[in-house]
């Protein structure tokens, strides 16, 4: 496969994402400007322009009218994505990690800092679609503080419908918040059980993308899990060998792309062969690592599959955005087992 | 003054006509164009050219979409990707399997093996009978060896062995490559000296000095023709082991077997032949 190289960003990336159809492509990076790019052939459609700081987060509605961006300026603006024009800013005290869209489009949840004698917080804000977007409410609807005896919240999504807000802890734990009400459900380790990292930080949630009924963490401790929405049972473990940075499913095939390498900071006293800067494929289900990407000379920070299967854009430390579509040699790959199965069923019916 | 200066090299009319479209009744086009090749020659290219369109259906938001007019740091610039930020690119393999690793390794040995040999058919050429291999690895040397050798092509090593020949240059010989008083050259390689009938002792005390292993240590089994004790260059501490060579491998292996785990200034001595025993 022949990759798409986007070099329109001056800094490492922070976060990719594709929208629901998949035509379009949004990118952030700590050179505080947002790119919005068309998927098929690279070509920008524009960049979003307005903050003053590292760009920490992004995501799309469902319906790619709005988009969010959480910065390290202390504000999560709100654009159009047809034009590019900020339509309404959120002023916060503390950096914005992560912004994420309910399902619905109704709600935006922001996972903000703990830092300078702020608690950290999962902030979430009503989102109105009335008028020219220009008239949000920018008093929360639901503010969930760190709990007691917890470590402070880095990223977290949402479920099915909205229903439950899950959250990556800085101690590789998961929590389960209730959407609505955010009354706290449960919580689980998910990292620091498989091996003996130090750092343990969760560094990436990504749900499944038929029904999010289950998710992919990734974390600095070389390790990815693979649980379930409605128990928080951990069904899947990955091991890689460098920390994660992050994590997908990926839609029709039963593989989970993991990215990561060694600590951006450690990079310039190794050598590219063993920075491990690739991107890792891995079978959801055997947990086995079936193959690697190269490209990237530096550490993925990134990953977002195409929502139809068909390929995927990665995010490094490097700046460059690299948008791969998959050969049929990917689609025809199957384990024994798979096929022998497929070959049954097909028999039986 | 001369008319026909041209003002600029741009500028500078070519005779090459414009080209000729015509449409064929089978829906072709041929283009029939000129063009000069870098020897200055006109060149006539004909190409047919058959337009097919291919249609695509897509999602009516995304077609939508793709109407929208470009933004922010895109803003006038023209349709299509801008190589400046958008470019291919080299081709990357996935090849999904169980055993990727060592799929891979295999790849890059063939790789590299592949490389070494163009490496090897380039460059090396050897300087007795011209072949693609080491001239020390030559099937010829020694029998075309000194056939080949022209005043030319006297080695450096040549020279250096005889100083005293007239014509020579005046080098300088280190020590151990001079001549003798024989006029004997000394042996290069230390496998000339016999070592038949020396002992490495080791775990030697360090206060134990070369006087003491002759005269106290060794002195039942003397004459000894050397004892080399070895120490720290820096230091002159000794590092606790010695060599040791006997009259004869008799006298040796006396002294092997009867002082071979035995004390000496309260350490255990440890002693084996200095070289492996060919059997």
């Amino acid at each position: 496969m022949r990759p798409i190289k986007l070099m329109g960003h001056e800094r490492s990336l922070t976060q990719v994402k594709y929208n629901r159809e998949g035509d379009l492509i949004f990118s952030v990076s700590k050179d505080s400007s947002a790119s919005i790019w068309y998927s098929s052939n690279g070509e920008r459609l524009g960049t979003l322009e307005g903050h003053k700081g590292t760009i920490w987060s992004i995501d799309v509605d469902s319906e790619s009218i709005l988009c969010s961006t959480g910065s390290a300026d202390l504000s999560i603006r709100l654009w159009k994505v047809a034009t590019g024009e900020c339509v309404f800013q959120y002023e916060m005290s503390t950096p914005v990690r992560r912004v994420a869209f309910s399902p619905d489009n109704s709600k935006l949840l922001a996972v903000t800092d703990q830092v300078m004698g702020h608690q950290g917080t999962i902030t979430v804000f009503n989102i109105s679609y009335e008028g020219d977007y220009t008239n949000q409410s920018a008093e929360p609807e639901l503010v969930i503080k760190t709990r007691e005896g917890a470590t402070k919240v880095v990223v977290a999504g949402w479920s099915h419908g909205g229903e439950y807000i899950i959250a990556g802890h800085e101690d590789g734990y998961v929590s389960k918040y209730d959407g609505h009400t955010g009354e706290f459900i449960q919580t689980v380790q998910a990292h620091g059980k498989y091996n003996e990292e130090k750092v343990l930080s969760i560094t990436d949630i990504q749900f499944a993308p038929e029904d999010k009924s289950y998710f992919i963490t990734s974390s600095k401790d070389k390790c990815s899990t693979l649980i379930d929405v409605e128990t928080l049972e951990i069904l899947k473990v990955y091991i890689a060998d460098a920390p994660m940075n992050t994590a997908a499913i990926t839609p029709k095939k039963n593989f989970v792309i993991l990215g990561g390498g060694q600590e951006a900071r450690n990079v310039t006293t190794t050598a590219e062969s063993q920075g491990k800067f690739e991107a890792r494929f891995y079978h959801k289900i055997f947990v086995d690592e079936i193959g690697r990407v190269k490209g990237h000379f530096g550490p993925l920070n990134s990953i977002a599959v195409h929502p139809n299967g068909s390929g995927y854009a990665s995010g490094g430390e490097d700046g460059f955005i690299r948008v791969h579509s998959f050969d049929k040699s990917y689609f025809d790959f199957e384990y024994d087992a798979e096929r022998t199965e497929r070959a049954i069923a097909s028999g039986a019916t | 003054m001369s008319t026909q200066v041209i003002n600029s090299w741009a500028d500078a009319e070519d005779d090459v006509p414009a080209p000729e479209v015509t449409t064929n009744p089978d829906g072709t086009k041929t283009v029939v164009s000129y063009r000069q090749n870098q020897k200055g020659q006109k060149i006539r290219v004909t190409q047919k050219i058959k337009e097919i369109k291919v249609q695509e259906k897509v999602h009516p938001l995304v077609a939508k979409r793709r109407t929208w007019a470009k933004y922010g740091k895109e803003k006038n610039t023209p349709p299509g990707p801008d190589t400046r930020t958008t470019q291919l690119g080299e081709i990357v393999e996935l090849k999904l399997g169980t055993q990727w690793k060592e799929m891979e390794k295999q790849e890059e040995e063939e790789k590299a093996q592949q490389s070494a040999q163009v490496i090897s058919n380039q460059r090396i050429k050897c300087r007795l009978c011209g072949g693609d291999h080491f001239t020390s690895k030559c099937p010829f040397k020694g029998t075309l060896g000194d056939a080949g050798k022209d005043e030319s092509s006297l080695s450096t090593a040549d020279i250096v062995i005889d100083p005293s020949s007239p014509g020579a240059p005046s080098k300088f010989v280190p020590r151990h490559m001079r001549r003798d008083a024989e006029g004997n050259l000394p042996a290069r390689d230390s496998s000339a000296r016999d070592d038949s009938t020396t002992l490495r002792i080791s775990q030697l005390n360090t206060l134990v000095d070369e006087h003491m292993v002759r005269n106290e240590l060794l002195a039942a089994y003397g004459p000894l023709e050397r004892v080399a004790l070895v120490r720290n260059r820096d230091t002159g501490i000794s590092r606790g082991f010695a060599y040791v060579s006997f009259a004869t491998e008799q006298l040796a292996e006396r002294a092997l077997n009867d002082l071979n785990g035995k004390g000496y200034h309260s350490l255990i001595l440890h002693i084996e032949w200095s070289k492996k025993k060919k059997q």
